[in-house]
């Protein structure tokens, strides 16, 4: 008996070392609102096509992504592959945690039907690539059609006639004296720098690492914006709190006429108001009509501690090719980043798409600096807070930002 | 026969070792590792930039507004907290010490806020407080205490003190509980020789029931008292944090310098005073409540 389990203790531990031996384990983390996502059914292609290879596809919430990246990363317990964003690459790549991987999108086959220009957009601060693209939306502004036309509302190309609508819009619908609908669904809470951006930052001359943050007309214009909430009261009295869910349930509801998001949530707005919602570009704010609006990128990267960086590239480009990027973006709601699966595109409604492209000219990312973890994370959502609070001056927290920058 | 004297004799440390061991790997070394990260600069993003700088971090805390104001906030927080739940608590617990029908059914009902885990107690409190849907907005509009609704979480006077409500409602179960267990042990002859003595119903309660439980009330109050000045997760889900620094404790600072900022130096650095800071207070604590037991 005993002879009988020492050999069957011995067998099985040979089948685990020949296991391990002969399939190789990507980790892949990624974050996915919707919980009905389209990984599994990739995941199981790939692995018909790649059988020496299993895919470790972990779902990590959205809110704690990065948290979680960069003390996996310290603590060694880093992914293979995960989806990144740009504003993380300095950092990450501070951090000694990218792979290059010009090497391997030289030698890809999918390379040509990437859209063009998009790779350069993602390279690094040194001129080498460590992201590949897998999905990108560009912010736009949405607004309610039933309500503007019932005011006789044009939508918003200018700050001032943003404000002009906002203000228009802020009414008591009821006749109880109650404030029911709110111009604009600003998001205070984390995430909501975009807003803020679009509504302040073609003001300040040389952009957020320009060191002209605290110059006065950078502090006019994000007094106007904090104006916008303390003295107009366009935005509803929750906006300093205010995350994704509400921006979007308060659009959805009524209680705002305007917010800014991306066509990624245009099919939930379609699916509440019809014909009711419709999107153009975000106001220009500039002194010359310049506009800023966020580039919302997606991207897959390779650790560098990756035990098979092979079998991670042939995973992240995997996604990143035709019709698998096209059920990715699925998931996402968000845009294919394929010539072949933007040919015929047919996930969103076009006016949507139309307010996208449109705004594509004058879209950018945030400053390719360590400091825009912190200004993402950090400085801007407490500092934000206190100035619509009143806590601290419009003045004050551009210095704030301005020590983030500097400091750097 | 020596020999079985000296193998009984380590035989209990043998026993208790395992346990020993884990409590060392488990609590104490991450203490001396959050001491040792206290003393030197450490962002974990920059692995390379590791240096000593004796108790810089410290000094830095004390010149920090933000310390300063999570410090008045970590005292708001366990000033109002804990005696809340214990008032709450002794109020239930006489409720339920009483004979009424289905006593078992509410004895067991009242433990339900401290059953359910912080992030569903959190989500859900976030709900009620919620400016635009919440329910403690619509009740207070339609009884017209309110003329609007007020965004409770959002607005730095008032959010402080809502999670502060949240967190009695959570916790004021565990005296409950503690404070009935102590009126049961209370003999009813007690109260019987009170009655023969002509006490009132005031002075039982002043004169046997407080004397009879204070016990309990000293040890569940250095408990919860511990528990509530670390507790981050409530906070956490409801505000993060905000708006701006106004919902910020000790802790929870600590907490966001370290996990959000990755800044490990400085964040151990504002946990260890915060330790030691609670560590005083507790010391002070069972001083007093020892010594207001023993008279």
């Amino acid at each position: 008996m005993r002879k009988y389990l020492l050999a069957a203790g011995v067998a099985a531990a040979a089948l685990t070392l020949a296991t391990a031996a002969s399939a190789e384990t990507v980790r892949f983390w990624y974050h996915f609102d919707n919980p009905d996502n389209p990984m599994t059914s990739l995941v199981e292609k790939f692995e018909a096509a790649n059988p020496g290879i299993t895919i470790e596809a972990e779902n990590v919430p959205w809110n704690s992504y990065y948290d979680n990246l960069y003390t996996a990363i310290v603590g060694g317990d880093a992914p293979d592959a995960a989806m990144v964003k740009l504003f993380a690459q300095p950092r990450l790549l501070e951090m000694g945690a990218l792979e290059p991987i010009d090497d391997m999108i030289a030698s890809w086959d999918g390379k040509d039907d990437l859209l063009d220009g998009i790779l350069k957009i993602n390279a690094g601060p040194d001129g080498k690539q460590y992201y590949l693209p897998v999905q990108y939306v560009v912010l736009y502004l949405y607004y309610r059609t039933d309500m503007f036309d019932e005011l006789g509302l044009t939508p918003p190309t200018t700050c001032e006639e943003f404000r002009d609508a906002a203000i228009k819009l802020t009414r008591d619908t009821t006749g109880d004296g109650q404030v029911d609908t709110y111009g604009f669904g600003f998001r205070g809470g984390k995430g909501g720098h975009d807003h803020w951006l679009t509504l302040t930052l073609p003001q300040v001359e040389g952009g957020l690492d320009g060191g002209n943050l605290t110059a006065d007309g950078a502090v006019a214009a994000n007094q106007w914006t904090v104006d916008l909430f303390q003295k107009d009261k366009v935005f509803p009295p929750s906006a300093p709190n205010d995350g994704f869910q509400e921006i979007i349930g308060g659009f959805k509801q009524g209680l705002t006429g305007m917010t800014i998001h991306h066509i990624g949530s245009s099919n939930g707005m379609v699916e509440a108001l019809g014909d009711k919602v419709s999107a153009v570009p975000v106001p220009a704010c500039g002194p010359n009509g310049e506009a800023w609006t966020s580039y919302g990128d997606e991207s897959l990267a390779v650790f560098s501690s990756a035990e098979d960086k092979d079998a991670a590239w042939k995973w992240i480009s995997f996604l990143a090719e035709g019709e698998n990027n096209v059920l990715f973006n699925k998931a996402t709601g968000q845009l294919t980043v394929t010539k072949s699966g933007s040919a015929d595109w047919d996930l969103h409604e076009k006016r949507f798409v139309d307010a996208t492209v449109n705004s594509l000219p004058f879209a950018a990312v945030l400053p390719s600096s360590p400091a825009t973890s912190d200004f993402v994370n950090v400085v801007w959502p407490t500092s934000m807070q206190r100035a619509l609070t009143g806590d601290i001056t419009a003045a004050e927290m551009m210095q704030e930002i301005q020590d983030l920058y500097g400091s750097e | 026969m020596t020999r079985r004297r000296k193998g009984g004799a380590t035989l209990p440390y043998w026993l208790l070792s395992p346990a020993v061991v884990v409590t060392l790997f488990i609590v104490f070394v991450p203490m001396a590792e959050a001491v040792f990260l206290s003393l030197h600069d450490y962002l974990i993003w920059k692995p390379t930039s590791f240096a000593f700088v004796g108790l810089k971090n410290f000094i830095t805390a004390l010149g920090d507004e933000v310390f300063w104001i999570s410090a008045w906030h970590t005292l708001i927080w366990i000033g109002l907290t804990v005696p809340a739940q214990m008032l709450l608590g002794l109020v239930t617990a006489l409720l339920l010490n009483r004979t009424f029908p289905w006593r078992g059914l509410a004895r067991a009902l009242v433990i339900i806020p401290w059953a359910l885990p912080s992030v569903i107690t959190a989500l859900m409190w976030r709900w009620i407080y919620d400016a635009n849907n919440g329910v403690l907005n619509d009740i207070l509009v339609r009884i017209g205490v309110l003329q609007s609704a007020f965004p409770w979480l959002a607005d730095p006077d008032s959010a402080l003190l809502s999670i502060v409500l949240t967190l009695t409602w959570q916790g004021f179960p565990f005296f409950a509980v503690m404070i009935l267990a102590g009126l049961q042990a209370i003999p009813s002859s007690h109260y019987e020789a009170a009655d023969i003595d002509g006490a009132t119903t005031w002075q039982q309660f002043r004169h046997v029931t407080l004397p009879g439980i204070a016990g309990v009330l000293v040890t569940a109050g250095l408990l919860r008292l511990i528990w509530v000045a670390n507790s981050i997760d409530v906070i956490f889900v409801m505000t993060g944090g905000g708006p701006g620094y106004a919902t910020y404790t000790l802790p929870l600072y600590a907490f966001i310098e370290a996990r959000t900022s990755l800044n490990f130096g400085y964040g151990s650095a504002l946990a260890v005073m915060f330790t030691i800071i609670l560590g005083a207070f507790i010391v002070f604590y069972l001083r007093r409540a020892g010594r207001s037991l023993e008279a």
